[in-house]
């Protein structure tokens, strides 16, 4: 494979890493909501499991987001700068006392030296699938494997993302930083995209699913815990599940939510 | 001969006004026509909505009923006024399918309004997520139509 591809592939994974957890995924995402914005479709599904939660305290919860960015005329992606992944703030990331993997050790590492050097951080995986078009050449699929590390950057808690593809051999290391704001879907996952990426990814499909359970001073902990806070007279409750947000070069911004439910138990 | 003529050009001039007039409009002249009239309507929901789900939550379910009923009174009046656009003929058969689904959602978020007034939580509660996954349903049917103020956003309902 040419060095040009190999480049390509690198820049279209890193480019979807970012959209995936911006958008998050899994294997094929023709589901969950959609938004129309000019030729461009923002997809995103996902959910919560278990689905039954107590009603006054929260229990550990595994998350699933997918999705993609896609032309509806088959025209190359625009650029994405900056991916946001919000999700609910009634839920709870909790990293306390959970190692941190620094992106370092990541970078040039296959999925199993990833996991090797950081298995302990690990708090989710996840599949990427991309279709990649270089300039005077056929177009060609990516297909990667996603893991996502608890982690920092310059002090914010972060969740690192590594993205392995064998054919091409490409490796993508994004971290999504952490930001509890205001609003319903207060958590959010931000990730800029630094320019070199490129426009080069043109359909995208991902999936990652985040959950971890670990001990701290002989505890049980979870990555994330969530309730289900309804009134006693229902039985299950709707709630602004998760919200993908993508910045395009230029300023414009694209984006979905999904709404999903929860029973009391 | 001087007035017959002129009323003859008034009356092309007229019928050609009448013609253009009678056009039907673009996708993207709907879709403008559509949304100036989503967006106050959209606005409004916010406001009718805000604090429902604090008010079921410390069950004041007279206080969310009224809520709901004002909501659904405006979803109601954006369908009918939206519904009286001309459409562009090629989208006929799509739209008609998306009004079908906004009046089925109109009709749960009635019914929800009529559980709740009864006091019958569990039948509300599966109306909502009918009138929900209707919701969905619509905003794919008109996707390629790019609509914002027009499309079901469940965020908007508390």
């Amino acid at each position: 494979m040419s060095e040009r591809r190999r480049r390509a592939a690198r820049r279209a994974l890193g480019a979807l890493v970012i959209a995936l957890l911006a958008v998050a995924v899994g294997a094929a995402t023709a589901g969950g909501e959609r938004t129309q914005v000019g030729h461009l479709i923002v997809s995103l599904d996902g959910g919560l499991a278990p689905l039954a939660l107590p009603r006054d305290h929260p229990a550990p919860v595994a998350v699933r987001l997918a999705g993609g960015l896609r032309t509806t005329d088959g025209t190359l992606l625009p650029r994405v700068t900056r991916v946001e992944l919000s999700l609910p703030g009634q839920g709870i990331l909790d990293t306390h006392g959970l190692p941190v993997c620094p992106a370092r050790r990541l970078r040039a590492a296959t999925t199993s030296g990833a996991l090797a050097a950081c298995r302990d951080a690990l708090v989710g995986r996840g599949r990427l699938k991309a279709q990649v078009h270089v300039p005077n050449q056929p177009a060609f699929a990516v297909h990667a494997k996603l893991l996502a590390f608890n982690g920092k950057v310059r002090g914010r808690r972060a969740v690192i993302f590594h993205g392995f593809a064998a054919n091409p051999p490409t490796v993508v290391v994004l971290p999504f930083l952490l930001r509890l704001e205001t609003g319903r879907l207060r958590t959010r996952l931000v990730a800029d995209l630094p320019p070199e990426l490129g426009p080069w990814p043109h359909f995208a499909q991902f999936e990652v699913n985040l959950f971890r359970r670990f001990r701290f001073h002989g505890r049980e902990r979870s990555y994330l815990s969530a309730s289900c806070p309804i009134p006693k007279q229902f039985t299950a409750g709707f709630f602004s599940f998760a919200k993908a947000s993508f910045t395009l070069a230029g300023g414009r911004r694209v984006g979905t939510s999904i709404t999903r439910s929860c029973r009391a138990r | 001969m001087t007035r017959i003529v002129s009323i003859a050009a008034l009356m092309a001039l007229l019928g050609a006004a009448a013609a253009l007039a009678a056009e039907p409009p673009t996708r993207a002249e709907y879709v403008g026509q559509l949304e100036a009239i989503c967006k106050p309507d959209a606005a409004a929901t916010q406001v009718a909505m805000r604090g429902a789900r604090g008010d079921l939550q410390a069950e004041r379910l007279g206080v969310a009923t009224t809520k709901f009923s004002k909501a659904a009174r405006i979803f109601g009046g954006t369908v009918k006024r939206i519904a009286a656009v001309p459409r562009p003929p090629a989208d006929e058969a799509k739209l008609g399918k998306w009004f079908g689904l906004l009046e089925r959602q109109e009709s749960y978020l009635r019914q929800i309004t009529a559980q709740l007034r009864g006091g019958k939580a569990i039948k509300a509660q599966r109306l909502t997520a009918r009138f929900i996954h209707s919701g969905n349903l619509a905003n794919n049917v008109v996707l390629a139509f790019g609509f914002d103020y027009c499309s079901f956003k469940f965020s908007r309902y508390g």
